[in-house]
């Protein structure tokens, strides 16, 4: 196994860089689009079948070419192929649009650079890949070619190039101070290094415009409601998650206790989180809530990021928290982008269950008992909790989650209430019904066979939340539940005022 | 031998003159040809004995100094001599497919043509300053013929005026060596040095100097004393103006630099060198700023003519009371331009006369669209014009490199920045002409196509012109060979 | 004379003899003409893989003999040169190829491949070039050969830019030689050589070599297009875009930083120029033309206009890599030498087949080229990622090692530099290739062509894709030996361990 799987490395980033090749080919389109679900295939065995632990040197490429492979970029690498598989499946049914050709190279580019990241140690290729993914990605934004998506990619584009630019300039400054293009090199030299504030300020902010950081996160709400749907659901579940990975591998976590840092990123978590729900209900288009609430649940895992940064002994446990929340979230998220573009049966059966589908990962985000979300809510509660951190603000970090919680269940309400007046009966093409169910299955279901680590924070059965812990969950729920009915009412009195 | 060579040089060339006075225009363009035949072959015949043993003292038919025929043939006379050889051959060629045989005066040119050339070679070996004398009288007086076969009226009035220049400058040359006979008793140049460096200086020789050295620089057409030079050369026919240019102004410089080199160090003074080289500066920046503004094509070539005679002045403030190194790098410099302008402003009035043949104008800008349909001839003039602008590898840059060298090397750096300005106006005013030929304008697309041969020409000429960089060190070689003096008197 | 000697003179002759052929053959013997162009820079390519692989192992190839008095004539091969050597090679083919098809049909073909000859005989000439005199020698003639190729087209407009082009360089070109000829009366007649010559200098001559400096460097910053004395470029651009390619991309701008590089590392020696307080203000003078060309490039509409800003920009990333006097930022300057030419050649090349195909010359004529012309706009994007420095490709690994190399001497200010280039670079480009792809076609194009199965003539169509391909190797491979990277590397090495 030891040989095949930097073999499936290899092949893993090389086969969608094939797109553009084949894109040569003027009559190959069709068989394009069908392929893509194929794409992400053998990154999906790799990150299934695979241990981590194995390398990849690549000497002549770049600087010297490192790959490997440890548990949280497997995490990453598993949440990328599945949310990619199963968008291509949807992709296949949902396509069929002019410019098919664009859109399938551009697909390609970003899967490959996506995918590539997670792998890549050595500092050139981490950064090739994360800038072919932002590159390429402005090809799905403005696949459609309104207006508003020519305005959406033109904010992200500019955006993305500070980003980029400024993740370069981080990058500089951390490889001289380590004096080596290994990513794995950098947190401990960063920790010495005489400019290090200036490094993870760079560093905080190049990454934070693909994480979705509050003042960097413009790009985010005007992007996802123009990309075609299966784009939004992989820009929402995956590469928004290559921000945060960006982080997790360059900054000095464990190393020495930044706890300014850490301060500022729980604020800036904070705002995100709240701040973007007060923004996301507002929002009448169901792709823009979505977009809100991906940053809102970007700021939760931005907030551990930042009580990582600040306790240097507790950063091994909060990462593996993360990782799961970021798989987690990233399944969820995907599977209701993906239902964005679904129609609703005829039958009235069919309706009913069509909506459960559409729902539940909505509750699962919000942390609905015996979901994905109820066991990353639980760790995330387990992981900061106070007793256990080092850090000044570690008493303000559980009312912050509740709040954090009650803004997911709220946003999710929202965007079931806008989806209500937009989803229209129609029959469904198979293939985007497959892949918009395959993403539910695999945010309900798959979820809980992926190799995620919560050993010693919650208890097993996982799925089995203590009785207290029910408790926990719900009230949050109940409390966000009885403001959307608070809401719904004022919104009937309003409109009968106005009849 | 030594003698069927010399004579071979300075007096077939007067028996070919002779012959070619007798005959029309076809025959005597054949006698023509068996005569620059002979003339080329003497000429590499003394070329290669001075390669070998070094140059020497002649005394023609025995009789030597103070009276009789002295010749001192040394490295730069026989260079020289090849160099007539070379320029005049290719314009004799060019003249006799060039000039219209039908105009019964044309048959005038071969004469003239033999006696320029006798004179040219008579200067650059004469020791004397009375031979030398004679030389140039002959180079004039031919010269103004060759200008007057133009056959119009403006050909005549350009003649006249040219004519009074040559006398003019012969008067005060002719003046300056009576004085230097009174005072001396001698006319050799070598008893002249002789007698004064063991005597000192007085005032008047320097006077004398002056006289012939001012005599000489009208007639070599130095600012200010110019004027006449252009419409000479511009009226001329191009063959014609192509030796005036490339050979006659030469040959009074080359007297004024024998004497400048044999006297000036005793009875020059510093303020009459500068004031020679301000002189040859202006001549270049104002040549070239008048070449600039020129119309007719020939009248561009003329000026610059002007301006690159102004550059051997500098020949003066650079060897006096310098090093005897810096002073030989300006000499050599100064050779080597002679030798590159002469081969290259042949050339280009070889070309322009192409150019203006195939044309029908000798406007500038009649030239437009030239560049697609006689792209040979506008080469060889392009040629000509990157040894004229100085630029790397011809002749010329090699020169204005040894000048650069010696004016840095003398401190004098006031002459770096005239030779650089030179260079540049220079450009101006032939890339006008380039750039002319360049333009693309539809409807002119009449042109007449002269004949190969008169195309290889000037071709020949600009290679050798610009080639003469790379081999002016072998150039350079010949001269520096040790002098025999046992000839000497 | 051993082989040794006769490679140099070869190389050289190639494109020479080619030039003098190609002038005797009529202008209507195409076919003829091409297959010795094409023949001779294969045979040059080859000639120059040879030297290439034996400068590697130490052969000494080299020739001289005295021109003038106490000046010598020497071409010289060492790995410098083989930088600059193996660049023209490789893009004198490519330009050949695609020239061939640009100009199909068009008048004066043959003077325009003569003198495109000689002006590759000129960059030849310059690369091997083995003292200040012969490059001079050399960088002369290529301005001579690159006049009538300026003025090609005949227009008024052309003619003008010829005059400009030469008032720029001619002049340049007289400054440096005062400077060349005034070095060689205080210090004789010096070769290159690694470490240069003025390590421990009198003290005396401080002042004189400083100002002699100066010159070189505004003779030789014309060409390489310094501000304030890159006015010549932006209007050059009329002529045909093969010219504009090789202009831009290899002989002339290339020959000015070449030649600086030689005078920094070469003539007075890294140190020694450091020590005499060069480097740094001719540093800060590349950094302000990065950004200052950059910034203009930004409101240019004319295609070809804005690809010439930015190569006044590009060009002076090779300056600063030299100037900040550290091993790693120089290895990121020479590779630049070559980077930078195998992809502004490539956008060069995709503006002539818009040009010739389309007959698209403004930006806001681009719209939806891409579904039109899509090898074109592939390779025209890649060769604008490249210049923006995006990975993995050519541009990135020269940023990369620049900016590495000036924090190793602790030239923090550079990354400014860099990130504010390649912000600009991305503002420039990116909304090209955002209309190439994602805008619809606006209507009929100007003047559109067709050549059936191919979006563009063969000629045309495979000279930039195959130099795009080659910005993405160099990039992603450039770890290989004999990568531009590796080579530089070699380069540096022997600078600074002679």
């Amino acid at each position: 196994m030891m040989v095949a799987e930097p073999g499936l490395a290899v092949l893993a980033v090389c086969l969608p860089l094939l797109y553009p090749v084949m894109a040569l080919r003027a009559n190959w389109h069709r068989a394009m689009c069908f392929a893509l679900p194929l794409l992400p295939l053998p990154a999906f065995f790799l990150a299934v079948s695979s241990d981590s632990g194995w390398q990849l040197e690549l000497p002549w490429l770049l600087n010297g070419g490192l790959w490997a492979m440890d548990d949280l970029r497997r995490l990453f690498l598993l949440l990328t192929a599945v949310l990619w598989t199963v968008a291509g499946v949807y992709a296949v049914g949902y396509l069929a649009l002019p410019h098919m050709r664009r859109f399938c190279v551009c697909w390609g580019l970003t899967l490959a650079g996506n995918l590539g990241l997670t792998m890549a140690v050595d500092i050139g290729s981490f950064y090739s890949f994360f800038a072919l993914m932002t590159f390429a990605g402005y090809g799905l934004i403005v696949h459609e070619g309104t207006k508003e998506a020519h305005y959406a990619g033109r904010v992200y584009m500019a955006m993305a190039v500070l980003g980029e630019m400024s993740i370069l300039a981080g990058l500089l400054l951390a490889a001289s101070a380590a004096d080596s293009q290994l990513l794995t090199d950098l947190p401990t030299a960063l920790a010495r290094a005489p400019q290090r504030d200036l490094i993870v300020a760079l560093l905080i902010a190049g990454f934070g415009v693909k994480a979705g950081l509050p003042l960097l996160h413009f790009w985010l709400p005007l992007a996802h409601p123009v990309a075609p749907t299966p784009a939004s659901a992989v820009l929402s579940g995956a590469m928004i998650k290559a921000g945060l990975l960006g982080w997790l591998v360059t900054l000095p976590f464990g190393e020495v206790a930044l706890s300014g840092w850490g301060a500022s990123m729980v604020i800036a978590g904070a705002v995100g989180a709240i701040g973007a729900a007060i923004l996301g209900v507002l929002q009448h288009r169901p792709k823009a809530v979505l977009a809100y609430s991906s940053i809102s649940q970007m700021g939760l895992m931005v907030l551990m990021l930042g009580a990582a940064l600040a306790d240097p002994e507790r950063a091994p446990v909060l990462f593996s928290v993360i990782g799961l929340y970021a798989l987690h979230h990233g399944l969820a998220k995907g599977s209701l982008f993906l239902s964005a573009g679904v129609s609703l049966p005829a039958g009235r059966m069919g309706q009913v269950v069509t909506w459960i589908l559409i729902a539940l990962p909505g509750l699962s985000l919000a942390g609905l008992p015996f979901t994905s979300g109820a066991l990353a809510k639980l760790a995330m509660k387990a992981g900061l909790a106070e007793d256990s951190l080092d850090f000044a603000l570690a008493g303000y970090l559980p009312p912050l989650m509740t709040a954090g919680a009650i803004a997911t269940l709220l946003l999710v309400l929202r965007y079931l209430w806008t989806l209500s007046a937009k989803l229209e009966t129609g029959h469904n093409p198979p293939m985007l019904l497959a892949g918009w169910l395959a993403a539910v299955t695999a945010s309900l279901i798959a979820f809980w066979w992926m190799p995620w680590d919560v050993a010693g924070l919650v208890k097993a059965p996982v799925w089995l939340p203590a009785s207290y812990q029910v408790w926990a969950l719900v009230w949050p729920m109940l409390i966000s539940l009885a403001l959307a009915g608070l809401a719904l009412l004022v919104n009937q009195k309003r409109s009968s005022a106005r009849s | 031998m030594t003698l069927w060579l010399m004579a071979g040089l300075l007096f077939t060339p007067l028996a070919w003159a002779v012959l070619t006075l007798l005959t029309d225009f076809v025959w005597g363009r054949r006698v023509t040809w068996v005569g620059i035949l002979v003339q080329v072959f003497v000429s590499l015949g003394l070329w290669l004995t001075v390669a070998q043993n070094g140059g020497f003292y002649y005394d023609l038919g025995g009789w030597g100094a103070p009276l009789g025929i002295e010749l001192r043939v040394d490295g730069l006379a026989v260079t020289f001599v090849l160099l007539t050889a070379a320029v005049a051959s290719a314009c004799g060629l060019h003249a006799g497919v060039y000039i219209d045989r039908h105009k019964s005066w044309h048959r005038y040119f071969w004469p003239l043509f033999w006696f320029l050339w006798s004179g040219l070679n008579a200067v650059w070996l004469g020791g004397d300053l009375f031979n030398l004398y004679v030389g140039l009288e002959l180079i004039s007086l031919s010269a103004v013929g060759l200008v007057a076969l133009g056959g119009n009226a403006n050909a005549l009035r350009a003649s006249i005026r040219y004519l009074l220049a040559a006398l003019l400058g012969s008067l005060a040359y002719l003046l300056g060596v009576a004085l230097i006979y009174g005072q001396f008793g001698t006319l050799s140049i070598a008893g002249v040095v002789l007698w004064l460096d063991s005597h000192s200086a007085s005032a008047g020789p320097g006077l004398a100097l002056a006289l012939m050295v001012t005599g000489l620089a009208l007639k070599t057409a130095l600012f200010p004393l110019h004027r006449w030079l252009p419409p000479a050369h511009g009226i001329a026919k191009s063959p014609v103006s192509a030796l005036l240019s490339a050979l006659v102004v030469k040959a009074s410089f080359y007297i004024a630099a024998r004497l400048w080199l044999a006297f000036g160090e005793s009875l020059g003074n510093q303020a009459a060198a500068q004031a020679v080289g301000f002189m040859g500066s202006a001549a270049v920046i104002w040549g070239s700023w008048l070449a600039c503004k020129q119309v007719q094509l020939k009248q561009v070539v003329a000026y610059s003519s002007v301006a690159q005679i102004g550059y051997l002045f500098l020949l003066f403030p650079l060897t006096y009371s310098v090093s005897d190194s810096i002073s030989l790098q300006a000499q050599q410099g100064i050779t080597l331009q002679v030798i590159s302008h002469a081969l290259a402003k042949a050339a280009m009035f070889l070309a322009a006369g192409n150019l203006i043949l195939s044309v029908g104008s000798s406007r500038v800008d009649a030239l437009a669209g030239v560049s697609r349909f006689l792209p040979f001839s506008l080469f060889s003039f392009g040629l000509a014009g990157v040894s004229l602008m100085s630029l790397p590898p011809s002749g010329g840059f090699a020169a204005k490199w040894l000048l650069l060298q010696a004016s840095l090397g003398s401190g004098q750096w006031w002459w770096a920045l005239v030779l650089l300005a030179g260079g540049l106006l220079s450009a101006a005013y032939l890339f006008r002409i380039y750039r002319a030929s360049f333009a693309e304008i539809p409807e002119t697309d009449q042109f007449f196509h002269p004949s190969k041969s008169l195309e290889v020409i000037p071709m020949v000429l600009a290679l050798m012109a610009l080639g003469l960089g790379f081999v002016s060190e072998q150039v350079l070689s010949v001269m520096a060979l040790p002098f025999a003096e046992e000839g000497a008197p | 004379m051993t082989l040794e000697q006769w490679l140099p003179v070869f190389a050289l002759m190639i494109s020479l003899a080619a030039s003098l052929v190609i002038f005797a053959l009529p202008e209507t013997g195409y076919v003829r003409r091409t297959s010795v162009n094409l023949g001779a820079a294969v045979l040059k390519l080859v000639v120059v893989i040879v030297m290439v692989w034996g400068v590697f192992h130490g052969v000494n190839y080299g020739v001289s003999f005295t021109m003038l008095p106490g000046v010598t004539f020497v071409l010289r091969a060492d790995a410098l040169s083989m930088m600059f050597a193996g660049l023209s090679a490789v893009l004198w083919l490519l330009t050949t190829i695609y020239a061939v098809g640009y100009l199909e049909d068009s008048p004066n073909r043959r003077r325009f491949f003569g003198f495109f000859s000689l002006c590759v005989a000129s960059t030849m000439g310059i690369a091997l070039a083995g003292n200040l005199f012969t490059f001079f020698l050399f960088y002369e003639m290529l301005t001579l050969s690159t006049y009538p190729l300026v003025v090609h087209r005949g227009t008024e407009k052309a003619l003008r830019a010829g005059r400009t082009y030469l008032i720029y360089t001619l002049t340049g070109g007289a400054v440096l030689l005062f400077a060349i000829a005034w070095l060689h009366s205080l210090a004789g007649d010096l070769s290159f050589r690694d470490g240069g010559h003025f390590v421990d200098a009198d003290p005396d001559i401080h002042r004189s070599l400083i100002l002699i400096f100066i010159l070189l460097v505004a003779g030789l910053g014309v060409k390489a297009a310094l501000f304030p004395l890159h006015g010549w470029l932006p209007q050059a651009m009329v002529a045909p875009a093969p010219v504009s390619a090789l202009l831009h991309a290899v002989a002339v701008v290339k020959a000015g930083a070449f030649g600086i590089v030689r005078v920094v590392y070469d003539v007075y020696g890294v140190e020694a120029s450091s020590a005499l307080g060069l480097l740094a203000p001719l540093s800060w003078l590349a950094a302000f033309t990065i950004l200052y060309a950059s910034t203009r490039a930004l409101w240019q509409v004319d295609l070809k206009r804005r690809l010439a800003f930015s190569t006044i920009s590009q060009v002076s990333y090779i300056i600063l890599g030299i100037a900040l006097a550290g091993p790693l930022a120089a290895v990121g300057g020479l590779v630049h030498l070559l980077h930078q030419g195998i992809m502004k050649i490539t956008l060069f090349f995709c503006a002539g087949n818009y040009a010739e195909t389309l007959g698209i010359h403004r930006i806001d004529e681009m719209d939806g080229a891409g579904q039109r012309m899509p090898g074109t706009s592939v390779a025209f994007t890649i060769g604008a990622f490249g210049m923006i420095g995006a990975p993995p490709l050519a541009g990135f690994i020269t940023k990369w090692v620049m900016g590495s190399g000036a924090l190793a001497v602790n030239m923090d200010w550079v990354i400014l530099v860099l990130v504010g280039s390649s912000l600009l670079n991305a503002a420039y480009f990116l909304p090209i290739v955002h209309r190439l792809w994602f805008r619809e076609v606006k209507g009929a194009w100007p003047e559109e062509r067709h050549w059936g199965r191919l979006e563009t003539s063969p000629w045309l169509f495979w000279p930039p894709l195959l130099t795009a391909v080659v910005t993405v190797v160099i990039g992603v491979l450039a770890s290989l030996p004999f990568s531009p990277l590796s080579w530089a590397e070699l380069i540096v090495l022997r600078e600074y361990a002679p």
